[in-house]
């Protein structure tokens, strides 16, 4: 007995001696792509830097909470949706960005450059549309209106509420029914509610949307486009589908919390992934569009991303002051229609 | 002995045991498949999805958070626990009734609610350090296996040779380890076991406990579903309950398993 | 010795008050006090001490969610104490070695953990999974059924899981019951169905209760099998918490959940134990 006491209070003890030399980044982003990240950012930057490198994953939501449980300490750079990043700022959780220590800055779109005030610049740009698997979709979907089509009964996934592209969805409820979401909320619920036969599964993050199309639950999605390498490296028959609304436009920052360890170190990783090799070895891998405007896609690699400044400016955008005031009640109604 | 049964009971209790142990073969079977996602029967045999674990940096790191915390938790909970059961069997009368009560309290009160209250008000609010939260959690979730396990070893204990031994001259903290322990091994044995499998296994506590490089495997299991539903998860199921079954052999060796249906 | 008795008493007091203190101030510390404060939290909220319970019970999303959780707490008990009585009685009366063989079987899935055990139903339920793949096999489905995301996948994934609890429960107190008992019960002209109701389930009623008090407040505060296999879709009160608490950081409407969760289980062991009490013709 003696023994099992005195060899489990050892190996505890010995287990958590755990060596601290190195340098530590920690990194707070959504894990999906983690091991082409790894491979084009991670692995170069350690070399770069000789440090080590933690992650903290998960999808926006727990990860902006968490980090304010924390007071804004243990991470030193902070992946986040432009809309939960302005929550971000908005708590005074993000330090502002010395944009001295980022000179790759000069290569990237303007509106990547500074996009909310003074903060985290955005290191790539994304669309939220609709894919849809081709081979078991007879008619094409061309429209934000064609998600209430009939033939996709039991075969449509939606992002969750609390996810990035969530609350776009009842932007777009609500231009179906005609209205304008944030002035008239009902009209755009119930159309919602008349969209639920259509629903299988929310999804709270891009892998469980890939996931769903995998293993054959759902036929078509309203996703970001980031995500599309992945559906079809996994159903290639999925595509793209060309609305004639258009698309809405995210960006995805990345910002510095106020208790940072290594701001230092964090200024220099920022700097690291707005550089055009970073930016195009991403783009080219299927991992994010870019916003260094050096990167040169063929036509063929450019037709997955949001890429070009034509088609950047021609995107819709969202008012984020107003999404996320009307967000907490958005939430509890979402919830009522899907939730019961 | 055995007497008549209605032929409807065994086929029902039949089916009973063929429903447990078939999800456990097909997990066990969709391991070892070549194909890149979860299909039964498995095409293909192979290995590499078992490989496939220990390449992974976070179930590698998780594990090793599970057996730190597994490890010590168990460890405090037997510390705690057993001078708790021997007070208990020992002093009985000077201790308050209520007290039987407050030791089972962990095992009443929803685990969900126990992991959030010490997230908020340790973690957040006292800023403790979320690994000695999670640590305290599976302890005091622990806590009640291994008091009633040692106190129902006791109640099999003949008091009066301790006394026997106090009353020859044998101080009583020595003779607590030296004639009180030893008797009471297959108690202790159990609870450690029964405790470090319910905190290798603990997903409601844990779930809010965690933090930057810091997370449990079976939280890192769920977590790994979201994102790749490929058969590592059906192989690091299958570690798990290899796992199991050597701790089962070792209670067999021990102490006989119908130990546990008591 | 050499201690007057009265020395004995208070030396046996303090040794035993000491060796209690640890473990008694750890359930304080760890339990009491966190949870005691996630409770009254609950009742500081802006709008007046019950306004938290107001906006619970008003709100007909969440009304739908613990009644869900309820029901499908209800159904999961009830399947697992027809179950589990049933292979327990047939375990209980095995020869010696088939039951422990039986006995290995049932406690094995307990070992296994939650995770584990609820991931083999989405490798089952799925739409390529084994059981839509028999089921277009032998030609009685044309399209595979969409069985994942519903409360009845998290049923049959929370049967799985506590069925065994049950067992090993009832299999104690079936084992209890003594052989005679029953041979008399025979002898006296008691049918097999005469003896089983009125000589072996009074007997069994007490096992029968702990089993299905655990069975209920595992199911009811559940939080791995409706996440894995529910969705929010088929939300319920351990994974609206978890949302609440981790995502939408609204901790007010998570301590009231929490409470509430509180509230149900030790409601139900309370009422339980009392019927237990007065059921138990054997009280010792």
């Amino acid at each position: 007995m003696g023994k099992i006491a005195i060899s489990s209070a050892l190996i505890g003890l010995v287990a958590l001696a755990s060596p601290a030399e190195a340098r530590t980044l920690s990194i707070s982003w959504w894990g999906f792509n983690g091991e082409k990240l790894e491979a084009v950012v991670l692995a170069p930057f350690r070399a770069q830097c000789g440090c080590e490198i933690v992650l903290e994953t998960g999808n926006n939501g727990e990860r902006l909470n968490k980090l304010q449980m924390r007071g804004g300490m243990g991470t030193d750079v902070a992946y986040f949706s432009d809309s939960f990043s302005q929550q971000g700022i908005a708590l005074g959780l993000f330090q502002p960005i010395d944009r001295s220590k980022l000179p790759n800055l000069d290569g990237n779109y303007d509106l990547a450059r500074d996009p909310q005030g003074g903060y985290g610049p955005a290191y790539t740009l994304g669309r939220v549309g609709i894919v849809y698997d081709a081979a078991k979709v007879e008619k094409p979907i061309t429209s934000w209106n064609d998600l209430w089509r009939e033939d996709l009964v039991g075969g449509l996934s939606l992002p969750g509420i609390t996810t990035t592209a969530g609350p776009m969805v009842v932007i777009k409820a609500g231009e179906h029914a005609g209205v304008d979401a944030f002035e008239a909320p009902d009209a755009a619920f119930a159309a919602l509610a008349a969209l639920k036969p259509n629903v299988v599964k929310n999804y709270g993050s891009g892998s469980e949307m890939v996931n769903l199309f995998s293993t054959g639950e759902i036929v078509a999605a309203v996703v970001q486009d980031f995500t599309l390498a992945q559906i079809q490296a996994a159903v290639p028959s999925v595509t793209w589908a060309a609305l004639e609304e258009g698309s809405i436009a995210t960006l995805n920052t990345v910002n510095i919390p106020v208790g940072a360890a290594e701001p230092e170190l964090a200024h220099q990783f920022i700097n690291f992934i707005l550089s055009a090799e970073v930016q195009q070895q991403l783009a080219e891998g299927g991992v994010d569009a870019p916003v260094a405007t050096a990167v040169a896609l063929t036509p063929e690699q450019a037709s997955l991303w949001t890429y070009g400044a034509e088609l950047i400016a021609g995107l819709e955008r969202v008012d984020y002051g107003k999404m996320n005031a009307a967000k907490g009640a958005w939430v509890e109604r979402w919830n009522e229609v899907f939730g019961m | 002995m055995p007497t008549r049964l209605h032929p409807a009971l065994i086929g029902v209790a039949g089916l009973v045991f063929v429903f447990f142990v078939g999800p456990l073969v097909i997990v066990l079977g969709a391991a070892l498949s070549d194909t890149t996602y979860l299909t039964f029967p498995p095409q293909g045999l192979s290995l590499r999805w078992f490989e496939n674990i220990f390449a992974i940096d976070a179930f590698r790191r998780t594990m090793l958070t599970s057996l730190q915390v597994a490890f010590l938790s168990t460890f405090l909970a037997l510390m705690i626990g057993i001078p708790a059961a021997y007070a208990m069997s020992r002093h009985r009368v000077h201790l308050p009734g209520c007290l039987s009560t407050l030791f089972v309290l962990p095992v009443l009160v929803p685990e969900l609610v126990v992991g959030f209250s010490l997230l908020k008000n340790v973690a957040f609010q006292l800023h403790a350090p979320i690994f000695l939260s999670l640590v305290i959690g599976h302890t005091i979730l622990i806590l009640p296996y291994a008091i009633r396990v040692v106190s129902a070893s006791l109640a099999q204990f003949d008091f009066s040779i301790e006394e026997a031994a106090i009353s020859l001259g044998s101080p009583r903290l020595k003779t607590f380890f030296t004639v009180l322990l030893p008797n009471i091994r297959s108690g202790i044995i159990a609870a450690f076991i029964l405790a470090f499998i319910t905190s290798i296994n603990d997903v409601s506590i844990s779930i809010f406990l965690t933090g930057p490089g810091l997370s449990t495997l079976p939280i890192q299991l769920l977590a790994h579903m979201e994102q790749f539903f490929d058969p590592t998860v059906a192989s690091v199921s299958v570690l798990l309950m290899g796992l199991t079954v050597v701790v089962m052999a070792v209670v067999e060796r021990t102490l006989g398993l119908t130990f546990l249906a008591k | 010795m050499g201690l007057s008795a009265r020395a004995r008493y208070s030396r046996g007091q303090f040794a035993g008050q000491a060796l209690v203190l640890p473990a008694v101030l750890l359930v304080l510390v760890g339990l009491v006090l966190p949870v005691g404060a996630t409770l009254s939290a609950t009742f500081g909220a802006p709008g007046g001490p019950l306004s938290a319970y107001d906006a619970f019970f008003a709100s007909g999303f969440r009304r739908t969610v613990l009644l869900r959780t309820v029901s499908v707490a209800l159904t999961v008990t009830t399947i697992a104490v027809v179950l589990g009585f049933c292979t327990a009685y047939v375990v209980s009366r095995a020869p010696g070695w088939l039951k422990s063989i039986l006995i290995i079987a049932a406690v094995f899935p307990l070992l296994t953990g939650v995770v584990v055990r609820s991931f083999a139903w989405l490798v089952i339920l799925g739409k390529n999974g084994i059981l839509n793949d028999a089921l277009m096999g032998l030609g009685l489905i044309e399209q595979p059924l969409s069985l994942l995301y519903t409360p009845g996948a998290v049923v049959v994934a929370m049967v799985y899981l506590f069925v065994p609890l049950m067992i090993l429960t009832l299999v104690g107190v079936l084992d209890a019951i003594p052989d005679e008992l029953i041979q008399a019960s025979a002898s006296l002209g008691a049918s097999p169905m005469a003896t089983f109701t009125q000589v072996i389930l009074p007997l069994a009623v007490p096992g029968l209760i702990v089993g299905a008090v655990l069975v209920f407040t595992g199911s009811f505060t559940a939080y791995a099998t409706p996440q894995l296999l529910g969705g929010e879709q088929v939300m319920m009160m351990g994974t609206l918490m978890y949302q609440q608490a981790m995502v939408t950081f609204d901790w007010v409407s998570a301590s009231t959940i929490a409470a509430i969760m509180m509230v149900v289980t030790l409601g139900i062991v309370a009422v339980m134990n009392s019927a237990a009490r007065r059921l138990n013709p054997m009280a010792s």
